[in-house]
C-alpha cells in the first residue's frame, strides 16, 4: 500500500516535471540543432537534418564575432565584479557582526534598501557620464558590485557570526593588527560561503540584462544577453540560430549549477529558515 | 621583570557595573588564580590584563609599564582561551609560529622556537597536524605552545581545562603545574573550580560580584574563610553553615544556642559579640569527629561509604541538613543517632554582615 | 568610537590619552560605502529632483509636479502601474501554491528527490531573455507547442501574448515558470528544518497526511513562507526582462509595466518622465513591501 503510493507519488512528479521544466529545455535544444526552414515551424519535432556546426558558426560568427566579443566583455565584467564584492562585502559584514556601534542601524537598513529598491536609471547614467564611467566596462564593474553588495554582507554577516570571536582574540594576542586578523586569519576560514558567493554573483552578473542594456551601449561593450536581445531582431526569421544563441549563453550557468549546485541552493535560501 | 599591579580598576557597560574596583599584586613568577561563580567578573578582569577589554576607569601596570591604552601586543602576555581558539586552516606549526610570523622574526628563530615549545610540550609529532585532527588534550598543548613561543612575561589562562574530561583534567593540572616551575613565568589562571584553584595557585583571589572577597594563599582560604562566601565556596564537600544565636558571654566564652548544637562554646578575644546576636556557625565536614557526648547532635539520613572515608548526611535538631565526612568505614546506620564533637579551632563564626568573627577580632587586635 | 571616547572621558582619565584601536576599524566599511552612496545612493536621492523637470541631462528646467500629473493622465501610463501589481500579485501567489506544493512534493519520500529538484530550480539560473523568447515562441497562437498541445485534448487555446487582456498574465505564468524553483528550494529549506518527531507526534495522535501539513509544515515553514512572499513580490513589481524579450510592452502598451515604461521614456529622450515613473516605483515598493515587511515580521514575533 505504502509502495504503491510511493510509486505513485513518483510518477506523477517525475510526470509533471517532464512537461513543465524538461519541454521547454528540449525545445530549445531541438530548434537550436534544426536547419531554417523545420526551425520555424515552431514544432515539437525531430530535425530530419542536423546542421549543428553550422548553426553553431554563424551565431559565433555573426556580427564580425560579437558573439566572441560578448563572452570576453560579459566574462571580464563578472570576474571583476565578483572579486570586488567577494572582498568588500566581507569586509562589511565582518565588522558589522563583530562591533557594536551606532551605525549598525545605519548599515542594516541600507542593506535592507539595497536589496528591495530598484536602482534610478536615468540619474545613474547621468552620474556615470558626469564622472567618465559610461559605457565603460569598469563603470559596469563597478554597478554590478553597488547592486548585489546587499545580498553578499547578509550571507557574509551570517557566516561570520558562526565563527568563534576568540579566535580573533587568540590573533590579538599573537600580535595581528587589524588588516592581519581579517586577511590572515577570518577571510581564510569564510572559504565555504566565498565559494557560495562567487557561484551565485557570477551566475547572477553573467545573467544580468537590464543593467548592461542602460549602461553598456555600443557593440564593442556588448555582453553575453545584449547579444540575445541584438539576434533577436537579426534572427527573427532564423529561430534556429536564435536558439543556438540561447543555448550557448545558457551552457556556462549549467556548467557553474552541475559543479555547484549545493552552495547555489544554500546561497539563494539563506535567512529562508531563520526569516 | 614582570609584577603586575592593578589599581582601582573598574568596568562597567552602559550602567552595568561588573568590576567594581579591584586593587591588587602579583609578584613575579606568582602563579595566581581568579576563582569565583559564573559571572562574578574574573574572565572580564583577566581580559583586561590581557587588553581584550577596555579598562573604564583604575590603572593597571605590567611591570613599570602603565598599560591601560596600550596593545594586547605590546603588553607582554599570551593567552590561553577555553576553547582554544587554535586557527582551523592552519597546522599546528603554523598555529604556534603566528605570532612569531607576524612579528616578523626570521626564518631560523622561529622554527628555533617552535621546535623548542614542541619537545617542552611533548608535541613534536603533532607539528604537521591540522587542529581538526587531535584530540582535546592535544589542541590544549597546542594552545600552551602557541603562548610560550611569545615568551611572555604574563601567562594569562582562561579556564583552560574545561573542556577536558576529568581524568585528562587532572594530568593538564600538574603539568601546568610543572610548566610554571620550568618557565618561571607569572601566571594568571582564571576558573570556577575551586579544586583547580586549590592545588596550582600559590596565591588564590576570590572574586563575587565584581569585588574580592579575599585573597591569599590557597590553605589560609580554606583555614580562615574571611566571609561567609569564601567559606561557603572553598572547601569540597561546602562547609556547614548554620544560623545560631548567641547566649551567655562569660569571661572570655561565648555561648552558642540552637537546636541540636548543645553547649557548644567559642572563645573570643574581642568585645564585639553580646548575648542575643545573630550569628552564623560553620563547621568543616571534615572537622566533625564521631563523639557519643559530642555538642553536634542529629539523626543520620544517608550514608554513603567510599571506603577510605564515609560522608553522613543527618539532620541536626532544627531540622538542617549537615554533612560529616569522617575517616575509614564509620559503624552507623541510617535512621540512628549521631553526635559528633569539634575542635574549638575549626568552629568558624560569622557576623551578621557575613565577616568572619575570629578576623574581626585580629582586625580590632592589630589596631591596639 | 564614541561610545569608547565617552566612557573614558566619564572615567577618571587614563594618564596616556592614546585611544586603543578597535580591531575591529570602521574603515572597513569605506570602500563599499563610497560605491555604493556614490553609484546607487546618490542617483537614488537625486532622483527626486530630477523626477520633478524637464531634463536633456545636460541641463534641467524645474517644472514641480507635471511629470508626475502626466503620468497618471496618459492612460498607458497608468496602465503600466496597474501592470505592474497585477503582475507582482499573480506571481507572488502563484509562487506561493506552486513552491510549497513542489516542496512538500520533493520533500515526500520519492525516488529521485534529488534530481527533480535541480531540474525544477535550473530555470531559476537561465537568462530571463533567452527563457522569454523560448516561450514566446511557444506560446505563438497558431504554431507554438502550447497551442498545439492543447489542439490535441481539444481545447483551442487563446492568442497568449497577441490577446492584449491576456498578454500581462501570460508573461506572468511564464516568470512563475521561471521563478518558482527558487520558491521551492527556499520552501524545502524551511520544511527539512521542521523537526521529525512533530510528525511522528501527530502521527501518533491520529493526524491524516493532509492534518500533519495544516497544522505542522504550515505554520512551522512560516518563515519560508515570509521569505517566498517578501522575495517574489518585490521581484514582480521590479520586472522587467521578460516582459521586454516577450511583448516589449505590447500589444499597445497592454503589458506595459513600470520597469518597461521607465526604459520606453529613457528611450524617447523624455528623462524626466523617466525619472518620475522609477520615483513611482519607488514609492509602489515601498508603500506596498515595507509595510508587508512589518507585517508579516511583526506576527512572527508574536508567535
Amino acid at each position: 500500500m505504502i509502495a504503491l503510493r510511493r510509486y505513485g507519488l513518483t510518477v506523477i512528479a517525475v510526470f509533471s516535471t517532464v512537461i513543465i521544466f524538461i519541454v521547454p529545455f528540449l525545445f530549445i535544444v531541438l530548434t537550436a540543432i534544426k536547419d531554417r526552414t523545420e526551425a520555424a515551424r515552431l514544432d515539437f519535432s525531430w530535425p530530419t537534418n542536423f546542421p549543428v556546426w553550422e548553426n553553431f558558426w554563424t551565431v559565433i560568427s555573426t556580427r564580425n564575432f560579437m558573439l566572441v566579443t560578448a563572452y570576453i566583455n560579459s566574462t571580464l565584467i563578472t570576474v571583476g565584479a565578483v572579486t570586488l564584492l567577494v572582498i568588500l562585502a566581507a569586509m562589511v559584514g565582518y565588522v558589522r557582526q563583530r562591533r557594536k556601534g551606532w551605525w549598525n542601524g545605519l548599515v542594516d537598513f541600507l542593506v535592507l534598501a539595497g536589496l528591495m529598491m530598484p536602482p534610478a536609471v536615468v540619474p545613474t547614467i547621468w552620474l556615470l557620464q558626469e564622472i567618465g564611467l559610461f559605457a565603460t566596462l569598469h563603470g559596469m564593474v563597478f554597478i554590478q558590485v553597488a547592486y548585489n553588495l546587499s545580498f553578499c554582507i547578509i550571507l557574509y554577516r551570517a557566516f561570520i557570526a558562526t565563527i568563534p570571536r576568540e579566535l580573533d582574540e587568540a590573533a590579538i594576542i599573537d600580535g595581528a593588527r587589524p588588516l592581519d586578523v581579517f586577511f590572515r586569519v577570518i577571510l581564510p576560514l569564510l572559504k565555504p560561503v566565498t565559494v557560495t558567493v562567487i557561484v551565485v554573483q557570477s551566475v547572477t552578473i553573467f545573467n544580468d540584462f537590464v543593467n548592461p542594456l542602460y549602461y553598456l551601449p555600443g557593440n564593442q561593450n556588448v555582453t553575453v544577453q545584449l547579444t540575445l536581445y541584438n539576434f533577436q531582431s537579426q534572427f527573427s526569421t532564423a529561430y534556429n540560430l536564435l536558439f543556438m544563441n540561447i543555448l550557448l549563453v545558457t551552457i556556462p550557468p549549467l556548467i557553474v549549477f552541475l559543479f555547484y549546485n549545493r552552495q547555489i541552493v544554500a546561497g539563494m535560501t539563506a535567512g529562508a529558515v531563520k526569516g | 621583570m614582570a609584577d603586575l599591579a592593578l589599581k582601582s580598576i573598574h568596568k562597567s557597560y552602559g550602567s552595568v557595573e561588573v568590576i567594581k574596583g579591584i586593587d591588587l599584586d602579583i609578584g613575579h613568577g606568582e602563579f595566581v588564580v581568579f576563582v569565583g561563580p559564573s559571572g562574578c567578573g574574573k574572565s572580564t578582569l583577566l581580559r583586561m590584563i590581557a587588553g581584550l577589554e577596555e579598562i573604564t576607569s583604575g590603572e593597571l601596570y605590567i611591570g613599570e609599564k602603565l598599560c591601560n591604552n596600550m596593545e594586547p601586543r605590546d603588553r607582554g602576555i599570551a593567552m590561553v582561551f577555553q576553547s582554544y581558539a587554535l586557527y582551523p586552516h592552519m597546522s599546528v606549526y603554523d598555529n604556534v609560529g603566528f605570532g612569531l610570523k607576524l612579528a616578523k622574526a626570521p626564518k631560523e628563530e622561529r622554527d628555533r622556537k617552535i621546535r623548542e615549545a614542541a619537545r617542552i610540550l611533548q608535541m613534536e609529532h603533532l607539528l604537521e597536524r591540522r587542529p581538526s585532527q587531535l584530540s582535546g588534550g592535544q589542541r590544549q598543548r597546542v594552545a600552551i605552545g602557541r603562548a610560550i613561543v611569545r615568551e611572555p612575561e604574563v601567562f594569562l589562562f582562561d579556564e583552560p581545562l574545561s573542556n577536558l574530561d576529568a581524568a585528562l583534567r587532572v594530568d593538564m593540572r600538574m603539568e601546568l603545574s610543572k610548566l610554571h616551575q620550568q618557565l618561571g613565568a607569572t601566571m594568571i589562571y582564571v576558573t570556577h573550580d575551586q579544586v583547580e584553584a586549590m592545588t596550582l595557585a600559590d596565591k588564590i583571589v576570590v572574586l563575587n560580584n565584581g569585588e574580592v572577597q579575599q585573597t591569599g594563599a590557597p590553605i589560609d582560604l580554606y583555614k580562615n574563610p574571611a566571609n561567609l562566601f569564601v567559606a561557603g565556596f572553598i572547601g569540597s564537600p561546602k562547609m556547614n553553615l548554620s544560623p545560631v544565636i548567641a547566649g551567655e558571654v562569660s569571661g572570655s566564652r561565648i555561648a552558642l544556642g540552637g537546636e541540636g548544637l548543645e553547649q557548644l562554646s567559642y572563645a573570643f578575644d574581642g568585645h564585639r559579640q553580646k548575648p542575643g546576636d545573630r550569628l552564623t556557625l560553620g563547621i568543616r565536614p571534615h572537622a566533625l569527629k564521631i563523639s557519643e557526648t559530642g555538642p553536634v547532635k542529629g539523626k543520620v539520613d544517608l550514608v554513603e561509604r567510599l571506603g577510605n572515608e564515609t560522608i553522613i548526611n543527618f539532620r541536626l535538631g532544627n531540622g538542617e541538613q549537615w554533612l560529616a565526612v569522617v575517616d575509614g568505614d564509620a559503624p552507623i546506620g541510617r535512621g540512628g543517632a549521631v553526635a559528633f564533637s569539634v575542635a574549638e579551632s575549626d568552629i568558624m563564626l560569622f557576623d551578621e554582615n557575613g565577616e568572619n568573627v575570629r578576623c574581626l577580632v585580629s582586625a580590632v587586635d592589630g589596631e591596639i | 568610537m564614541m561610545a569608547m571616547s565617552s566612557s573614558a572621558t566619564a572615567s577618571n582619565a587614563p594618564l596616556t590619552k592614546r585611544q586603543r584601536t578597535s580591531p575591529y576599524p570602521t574603515w572597513f566599511f569605506l570602500p563599499a560605502a563610497i560605491i555604493y552612496g556614490v553609484l546607487f545612493l546618490f542617483p537614488t536621492f537625486s532622483s527626486i529632483y530630477f523626477s520633478l523637470t524637464r531634463w536633456t541631462l545636460f541641463d534641467s528646467t524645474f517644472i514641480g509636479l507635471d511629470n508626475f500629473a502626466q503620468f497618471f493622465r496618459e492612460p498607458f501610463l497608468i496602465q503600466g502601474v496597474i501592470n505592474t501589481i497585477i503582475f507582482a500579485l499573480v506571481t507572488c501567489t502563484l509562487k506561493v501554491v506552486f513552491g510549497l506544493g513542489l516542496a512538500v512534493l520533493l520533500t515526500s519520500d520519492i525516488r529521485m528527490r534529488a534530481l527533480l529538484r535541480s531540474i525544477v530550480f535550473f530555470p531559476v539560473l537561465v537568462s530571463a531573455v533567452g527563457v522569454g523568447i523560448a516561450f514566446t515562441a511557444m506560446m505563438h497562437p497558431t504554431r507554438g507547442i502550447i497551442n498545439i498541445a492543447l489542439d490535441l485534448v481539444g481545447i483551442s487555446g487563446p492568442g497568449w501574448l497577441t490577446n492584449p487582456a491576456l498578454a500581462i498574465y501570460s508573461v506572468a505564468l511564464v516568470e512563475v515558470w521561471r521563478g518558482v524553483g527558487l520558491a521551492t528550494v527556499i520552501f524545502i529549506a524551511g520544511i527539512m528544518s521542521i523537526p521529525q518527531d512533530y510528525y511522528e507526534a501527530a502521527r501518533i495522535d491520529g493526524a491524516s497526511a493532509w492534518e500533519r501539513f495544516c497544522y505542522i509544515t504550515l505554520p512551522l515553514s512560516r518563515p519560508a513562507t515570509v521569505t517566498v512572499i517578501i522575495l517574489s513580490f518585490i521581484h514582480g513589481l521590479r520586472n522587467f526582462e521578460l516582459v521586454w524579450a516577450m511583448t516589449r510592452g505590447g500589444p499597445g502598451f497592454a503589458s506595459d509595466v513600470l520597469a518597461s515604461v521607465i526604459y520606453k521614456q529613457y528611450q524617447a529622450g523624455f528623462y524626466g518622465l523617466s525619472t518620475a515613473g522609477n520615483v513611482v516605483l519607488f514609492v509602489l515598493i515601498a508603500l506596498m513591501a515595507i509595510p508587508l515587511y512589518i507585517y508579516l515580521n511583526r506576527r512572527e514575533g508574536h508567535q
